[in-house]
């Protein structure tokens, strides 16, 4: 059972393609070049090409044309079902309305006791509430359609609100374990737990005025790295997830910036305070103040 | 050997997608280990797999190539594009696509010999000089398969009959794509939903993510091997490279859990070391290679000692002294203002272990036994500009933490007072 196969390799997948199309009508040089740059990588092209060409891979016949009969498939692989089958044992598939009865005489790769997620948090969403299932499959629906919604949404000791909007995408956090519809309000962007929509609907009625829709404000943050208890290691794997520039500065200190949605700020100052003094915010000034403030109030505490 | 975007050899290529995606600083100079060529030729591979997610600037020291990704906008992991670059022989790419259809409908079982006759009189006729494929490496291929789980064998007699596994005929109607776009990130070896997604047309995905660590990627397959150790209870010899050694060592260990973290991304393996006989923690990016072992007669024994102790661990770190659990005591309180409800919450869905009280109006306390204080350490700094007291029973890291304070104070230029205010209290209020 090997996980690193050709089996699964971005070339088997486009010559796949390839036979397919040579099934229905002879390959010309144009149709296999634009196949493979659909399909592959950037600089399989040439590869890929001078094989069929030169009947290396005896696969596509010289005239373009095939003699495999049937359009390429693959069973399942043993890795493949046993992956499925550990993906059946998590909470979460249900949104989905997925089942795997075909599966039932298969052994999980893994299974929730053998995988530990150390630091999600403890509040996530109730993934075995049918309110929200069925919640999360009505967006699910209204996203692919394009539809708007008609959402009922109550914030902790606060009546409910009712929003229109155009959902944009359904965003999940592992950390918090939490998903969140994204959504257009108005030509503002409109973030919703889903835990707390209490009902959903495709709103089939008209729209209230739209106006064109702001993106969100990125914000860039410059750091220095103190390169002390592997703090440069740490600090890259934990703002890996944005998009990043890093460069050494010195032997031991390293500039790093990142780029970050403005609405989460205040995220952004506490991860950058969990590394003490090993990072300092270089810019903008206004970032500075922030971390400054905090730590003049921390003085005031005496520990 | 001429330059080949495929590769044979995963390992190779593992640590320099690791420095280009999570450094990204180091140039064809920082290699010392490996030549300019090897240097030049893997990042080539990793230009052409990661294609729009690669960049490269100019330093004065040379020109550096990194790969960024802002995972909040890129829905799939482009790290998994290097785990379907496995390069094969011109036989083996051939070969695969004939006998899968000659074998096209499961009802359908042929010997070896009809199916090397086959290949022949239906396949290769059309070409100038057709490949050869003898009944070994046709055998061979077929034997690859039958272990993979393509084709299953049949004996009638003497003679063994292939044909392809029953198949589960419409994967793509086993599992939604939505259901594959949102596993293939958040699971365990997740590129195996990559590969099942190949098979789709392909769409945007509805689903997006947030604090979404794509850095695993490269070490799926060894986490895919540990797996099957776990669930096969089996020991592994581990071939391993951890921060301070300076050359691989081997280990036999019973692998126990995996633990992960959402919070920076990396996956360690809890395991039984044989030599120790205690229970230790291995980054999986540091190790190089697993080779299956026996059964162990330590797993359930082990495994039922670990989920005992997982009350004290904090991170992943399980510390023993003299057979016993070496604990340590952590508290601290922090002041939450009547309408800052969200700090006790933070504190209530952030602590992994540990308790959460009220200890007058404005003032909550944490207080936790944990395995290791250190790993608790950038969370309470979390609380820095309202923590009121704090209380470590290693007093060690509770002064290097109170110093760290003063020393954040002093690198932005803050005065340190003797004693009194130095900020306005109410400056905070509405403060995470």
């Amino acid at each position: 059972m090997n996980l690193f196969s050709e089996l699964y390799g971005a070339y088997y997948n486009t010559v796949a393609k390839l036979i397919a199309a040579a099934i229905r009508s002879p390959l010309t040089d144009e149709m296999i070049r634009k196949i493979i740059a659909e399909e592959a990588f950037s600089e399989s092209e040439a590869t890929i090409f001078s094989a069929i060409k030169e009947q290396r891979w005896q696969i596509i016949d010289p005239d373009g044309g095939t003699a495999i009969q049937n359009t390429p498939t693959m069973p399942l692989t043993t890795l493949e079902k046993r992956w499925l089958k550990a993906i059946s044992l998590d909470p979460r598939l249900r949104l989905f309305g997925d089942i795997f009865p075909e599966l039932s005489d298969v052994e999980p790769l893994f299974t929730p006791d053998d995988y530990r997620i150390v630091d999600r948090y403890a509040d996530g969403d109730s993934y075995q509430s049918e309110e929200y299932a069925t919640n999360f499959r009505v967006i699910l629906s209204a996203l692919k359609l394009g539809a708007p919604l008609r959402i009922t949404y109550q914030r902790e000791g606060r009546p409910e609100v009712e929003h229109i909007l155009v959902p944009t995408s359904l965003e999940y956090s592992e950390k918090d374990d939490k998903f969140r519809l994204i959504g257009d309000f108005r030509g503002k962007a409109m973030t919703l737990n889903l835990g707390k929509i209490t009902e959903c609907r495709i709103y089939d009625g008209e729209l209230p005025p739209q106006t064109p829709s702001e993106e969100p404000l990125s914000q860039c943050v410059v750091l220095e790295i103190l390169n002390e208890h592997n703090a440069l290691e740490r600090v890259l794997l934990h703002f890996a997830h944005f998009r990043k520039q890093a460069e050494q500065l010195d032997n031991n200190r390293y500039k790093l910036t990142l780029w970050y949605d403005r609405g989460d700020e205040t995220e952004m100052v506490i991860r950058v305070l969990s590394f003490g003094s090993r990072v300092k915010v270089i810019q903008p000034d206004e970032f500075v103040g922030l971390i400054k403030e905090r730590i003049q109030k921390q003085l005031t505490y005496h520990i | 050997m001429a330059y080949n975007e495929l590769i044979k050899n995963y390992e190779k290529i593992r640590s320099f997608l690791r420095d280009f995606y999570v450094f990204g600083f180091r140039g064809r100079g920082d290699y010392t280990e490996k030549s300019g060529r090897s240097y030049d030729d893997e990042r080539r591979r990793i230009e052409s797999w990661m294609g729009e997610h690669t960049y490269s600037r100019k330093d004065p020291d040379g020109k550096k190539t990194f790969i960024s990704i802002d995972s909040r906008v890129s829905s799939h992991n482009p790290l998994y594009n290097s785990l379907k670059a496995k390069s094969f022989t011109d036989g083996d790419i051939t070969l695969h696509f004939i006998l899968m259809d000659i074998l096209f409908f499961s009802d359908r079982s042929l010997c070896l010999g009809d199916i090397t006759d086959k290949i022949y009189s239906d396949y290769l006729g059309k070409f100038d000089d057709p490949a050869f494929f003898d009944d070994s490496t046709v055998r061979k291929k077929l034997k690859e398969y039958v272990d993979e789980g393509l084709i299953k064998m049949e004996k009638r007699g003497k003679t063994a009959y292939y044909s392809r596994t029953e198949e589960i005929q419409d994967t793509l109607s086993l599992i939604s794509q939505d259901a594959l776009d949102f596993f293939s990130e958040v699971s365990p070896c997740g590129v195996v939903g990559s590969f099942l997604l190949d098979k789709f047309p392909k769409r945007d995905s509805c689903i997006t993510f947030k604090h979404h660590y794509i850095t695993h990627a490269p070490d799926s397959e060894i986490l895919c091997r540990l797996f099957e150790a776990i669930g096969q209870k089996h020991c592994v010899i581990i071939t391993n490279k951890g921060k301070r050694s300076s050359t691989p060592a081997d280990s036999v260990i019973t692998p126990l859990k995996i633990y992960a973290s959402v919070q920076n991304g990396r996956q360690y393996l809890l395991a039984y070391h044989h030599e120790s006989r205690q229970i230790n923690t291995y980054r999986i990016d540091y190790i190089k290679s697993v080779t299956r072992g026996e059964p162990s007669p330590y797993f359930d024994s082990q495994k039922k000692k670990l989920s005992e102790l997982e009350s004290y661990v904090w991170g992943v770190n399980v510390i023993m002294l003299h057979g016993a659990p070496r604990l340590e005591h952590v508290e601290f309180t922090v002041r939450a203002e009547h309408y800052e409800e969200y700090i006790v919450n933070r504190l209530q869905r952030e602590k992994r272990c540990g308790t959460v009280e009220q200890v007058s109006e404005n003032i909550w306390k944490f207080s936790a036994d944990v395995f290791d204080t250190y790993e608790l350490v950038t969370w309470i700094r979390t609380f820095i500009c309202r923590i009121t007291s704090l209380s470590f029973s290693n007093k060690l890291l509770e002064n290097q933490f109170k110093s760290d304070i003063l020393e954040m104070a002093r690198q932005y230029g803050i005065e340190i007072p003797e004693n009194g205010d130095v900020a306005d209290p109410k400056k905070t209020e509405g403060q995470a």
